[in-house]
């Protein structure tokens, strides 16, 4: 029998999975657009956007438009390599395909 | 891991990807005002023309589209700017929005240099027109997989060929309802589906 594989923990989290599959869907996207999106509170999106910053899943870009803060994020080749390699292994354990 | 995690558990993991991916790819952007707009744009050029040969005012005919045209950019420049603020960028999007932009640059330096030199009539511009928004109707249908906008393409691509026959009233006639279908009709259309979408990411959210 193959042995079944794990699942990263870090994109397990049910807000960062979310994040990284909302981020592979655009360029790059505003705090705010994320926020309104996963509908997550402001303390909690931070800190598993700075999670996933941490173990370089995501880039963040600091700037200021028309005087006012934005911070962006990007998905990084990281991310999208350890996402795919989530989806595959979630594949693997329910034994079906996923439409993603 | 996964020893300890129930079937529910994964499903539940892939449901959210499925539903993220589906919530990002539910563009926010909004593009249906401009159909609209350049459609009013394009009948208050034909207007004016049509009026200032009856009239002689306005400062002639040779005004009339060089002005509402660049206004129509302008405007269409500034509400862009106000609506992009906060949204992010997809590269369907992006592509969608290049396609668009080429054209507009292409009919802005075309059709200027071509009234300057004397080198058009009224049929080639309305099919060179026509054949163009054929050809950035039917791009953008085929990445969006939109029906609607194919068809139309097929409206502009159908207006092209028939503004090479037929008398100027038959022209004006054709060009008009072309107008009135595939800018106003599909804008005011496309306009009602993204408020529809907005609606229902609202409550989603709620």
């Amino acid at each position: 029998m193959p042995e079944l594989p794990d699942l990263n923990p870090v994109i397990h989290g049910k807000l960062r999975l979310a994040l990284l599959s909302l981020l592979t869907t655009v360029e790059e996207a505003e705090f705010t657009w994320l926020r309104a999106r996963t509908g997550s509170t402001d303390g909690n999106l931070g800190a598993q956007l700075a999670k996933l910053e941490e173990v370089g899943y995501v880039a963040v870009e600091k700037k200021f438009v028309q005087r006012k803060p934005q911070t962006i994020y990007r998905m990084t080749e990281a991310g999208r390599k350890a996402l795919t390699e989530y989806v595959q292994a979630l594949k693997q354990l329910l034994g079906e395909s996923i439409n993603v | 891991m996964h020893e300890e995690m129930s079937t529910q558990d994964l499903k539940d993991r892939v449901a959210v990807i499925e539903s993220m991916i589906a919530e990002g790819r539910r563009s926010t952007e909004s593009w249906g005002w401009t159909f609209l707009l350049w459609g009013v744009a394009y009948y208050v050029a034909i207007g004016w023309v049509a009026l200032g040969q009856r009239l002689a005012v306005w400062g002639g005919n040779g005004l009339a589209w060089p002005v509402t045209m660049i206004a129509a950019v302008v405007v269409t420049i500034a509400i862009a700017f106000r609506k992009d603020k906060g949204q992010p960028g997809t590269t369907v999007g992006r592509a969608i929005v290049s396609i668009w932009i080429s054209v507009g640059i292409s009919m802005l330096l075309l059709f200027p240099a071509l009234s300057i030199s004397g080198r058009i009539d009224e049929h080639a511009f309305v099919a060179i027109i026509a054949a163009v928004l054929g050809i950035a109707n039917g791009a953008s249908g085929m990445i969006l997989k939109w029906r609607m906008q194919m068809a139309c393409a097929v409206v502009w691509w159908v207006t092209s060929i028939a503004a090479c026959f037929g008398s100027q009233a038959q022209l004006t006639a054709v060009f008009l309802s072309a107008l009135f279908l595939c800018q106003i009709g599909f804008g005011a259309y496309a306009m009602v589906l993204e408020s529809r979408r907005r609606r229902q990411n609202r409550e989603a959210h709620a």
